[in-house]
């Protein structure tokens, strides 16, 4: 299959807003994680990192997750002249957040966790919704 | 041939024509992109809708079919939005004409829209110094006028928003008194949190008053340093931790409301950029002017680009917020043949500030009558009828502008500036009597 990353950071993002609602804290935290992810480089796409023909990223340093992603968006977003009102908050939300938490006993991710998490995943989603709004994507 | 200027007539002609579907999907933006594509935004309440999406899907086929290249395909021509009711009541939109509840917005890759406009400040009396063309004397004017104030006692802050041709300063500093930062360092220093650093060193006092005080704050300071690596971040936006986003003319307009809190002056008189320009467009718009002096000399450049600008806050339905607070300022007014060229310039700056801005007076009224904003081109007090500047061979050159005012006296100022000044003087006592 083909990557898209618009598509899905929109179902990440809604499937987490379901399981949060249910209190299903420990898997609404690992999809908020992928939302972020996923936005983040569906707009590194737009700020210029190379693409294969399937739509996932050919460099190795750009197969990371949302912790990593965080900051490597910043990379994208300087050298692009539009990337200029695309900023995350500097400090990175997802620095806690690890995609191999998937493993780890659901006791761990308390509503403060996931919470912000919640909060980076929806900072990039504005991204994504302004983007789309401009154009960009 | 479909070309830019055409989407907004085409859109409103198609809606007109779906008048009777529009009630089922409004309110309803049409978000112009950043590459003059049209897309249309609404509420996702209307996306399981089928009435609804049956009535859009109409219109948005024949948006494509119209508006050719500056379209998406239909099936790419919505985006829904969940917190629809906040995208409607912050984005900056105006409305399509004819058509209830469909608001048009606009991105723009410059931040500066011209359109968004802050109401006037409310303690100090900000005074931006503008003009469509360069070259005209009007920083010039404003150091006279800084200076003329001072003389009679009033403490002026004076800001430097040339920032791509900056220079006020010197005509008001001598070099020994700059400061070493300036307005370019603050907002650089600002996106790191650091604005502190060089907030107290980037004003200077001028040697030039004597009885007020002149604060200089220049674009930039005694060295200029990396000028243009500077320049090019002013405009940078900021993001908090908290994802927050101030705009650059936010941030300057913090940066002037913090100068004013700590030098209390009397009055803030403001340089901006010449021309339609996104400095300007901070200046004009964002930065909460109590009054905007629009200086022009008798040429077309001139006349189109107000022209251009007036329309602009016409069509965008904010020229009410914004008309009240301008003041035309006529440079440069020729030694030989004044009066004349004077009466030329207002009935020219007539002809479009009736047409643009002034409310339309109804045969058989007058045009002072309660309720309507408009004035005879006669009316000495009209915004329209300009404040005089006479053009002087010894204040043409701004390069000799410290030197002359260090030996100047005062009535060879009012000779030459004397209405700008008068007209700016009865402003701060009338605020002041207001506050």
């Amino acid at each position: 299959m083909n990557t898209d990353f618009l598509d899905a950071h929109d179902r990440h993002w809604q499937d987490a807003g379901l399981l949060f609602e249910s209190t299903r804290m420990a898997n609404a935290d690992h999809l908020y994680g992928m939302a972020a992810e996923c936005g983040i480089k569906r707009l590194m796409v737009a700020f210029g990192m190379p693409i294969g023909s399937d739509g996932g990223p050919t460099d190795e340093s750009d197969r990371i997750h949302a912790n990593h992603a965080w900051v490597r968006y910043e990379a994208y977003r300087s050298g692009h002249h539009e990337g200029a009102s695309f900023a995350l908050p500097t400090t990175n939300p997802f620095r806690d957040w690890n995609v191999s938490q998937r493993y780890a006993n659901q006791c761990n991710f308390d509503h403060k966790r996931v919470d912000s998490h919640r909060l980076g995943a929806e900072a990039v989603r504005k991204l994504i919704g302004k983007a789309r709004k401009e154009g960009l994507i | 041939m479909m070309t830019f200027d055409a989407i907004l007539p085409k859109v409103a002609e198609i809606f007109q024509q779906h008048q009777a579907d529009v009630p089922c999907v409004r309110p309803l933006l049409i978000n112009r992109d950043l590459n003059g594509r049209v897309r249309l935004i609404m509420d996702e309440k209307w996306e399981h809708d089928d009435r609804a999406m049956a009535a859009i899907n109409k219109i948005t086929r024949k948006i494509e079919g119209a508006l050719g290249p500056h379209a998406y395909p239909a099936e790419d021509a919505l985006l829904f939005e969940s917190n629809f009711e906040e995208v409607l009541a912050s984005e900056a939109k105006f409305s399509l004409e004819g058509i209830e509840g469909v608001y048009v917005v606009d991105r723009l890759a410059t931040e500066g829209n011209w359109s968004s406009i802050s109401p006037p400040n409310t303690t100090t009396p900000r005074i931006v110094f503008f003009s469509i063309k360069g070259g005209v004397g009007r920083s010039t004017a404003l150091a006279a006028t800084a200076w003329a104030l001072a003389e009679s006692g009033k403490r002026v802050l004076v800001l430097d928003l040339d920032l791509e041709s900056p220079g006020l300063s010197s005509s008001l500093l001598s070099e020994d008194r700059r400061p070493t930062h300036g307005i370019a360092d603050w907002l650089v220093e600002d996106l790191v949190d650091n604005g502190c650093m060089v907030f107290e060193n980037m004003v200077a006092t001028s040697s030039l008053s004597h009885n007020g005080e002149i604060y200089v704050v220049p674009a930039h300071g005694a060295k200029a340093g990396e000028y243009i690596a500077k320049l090019g971040r002013v405009w940078m936006p900021k993001v908090s931790t908290h994802g927050s986003r101030e705009s650059w003319s936010q941030r300057l307009r913090r940066l002037i409301e913090e100068l004013e809190k700590r030098w209390a002056p009397d009055v803030t008189l403001i340089d901006s950029r010449a021309g339609i320009d996104e400095v300007a467009s901070a200046c004009l718009t964002g930065l909460s002017a109590s009054m905007i002096l629009l200086f022009a000399i008798d040429s077309d450049q001139t006349w189109s680009g107000y022209q251009i600008l007036f329309r602009h806050w016409r069509i965008t339905g904010v020229v009410r917020e914004i008309r009240e607070r301008l003041q035309l300022v006529g440079a440069m007014i020729p030694e030989v043949g004044a009066d004349d060229y004077f009466d030329g310039l207002r009935e020219r700056a007539w002809d479009i500030f009736s047409e643009e801005l002034y409310d339309e007076v109804p045969a058989g009224a007058i045009s002072t009558e309660k309720g309507s904003w408009s004035f005879d081109e006669a009316d000495e007090g009209a915004p329209h009828s300009p404040w005089s500047v006479r053009w002087h061979r010894g204040f043409a050159a701004l390069r000799n502008l410290h030197g002359r005012l260090t030996g100047i006296d005062g009535e060879e100022v009012h000779t030459i500036f004397g209405p700008l000044i008068d007209g700016i003087m009865l402003l701060i006592e009338a605020e002041r009597g207001e506050s």
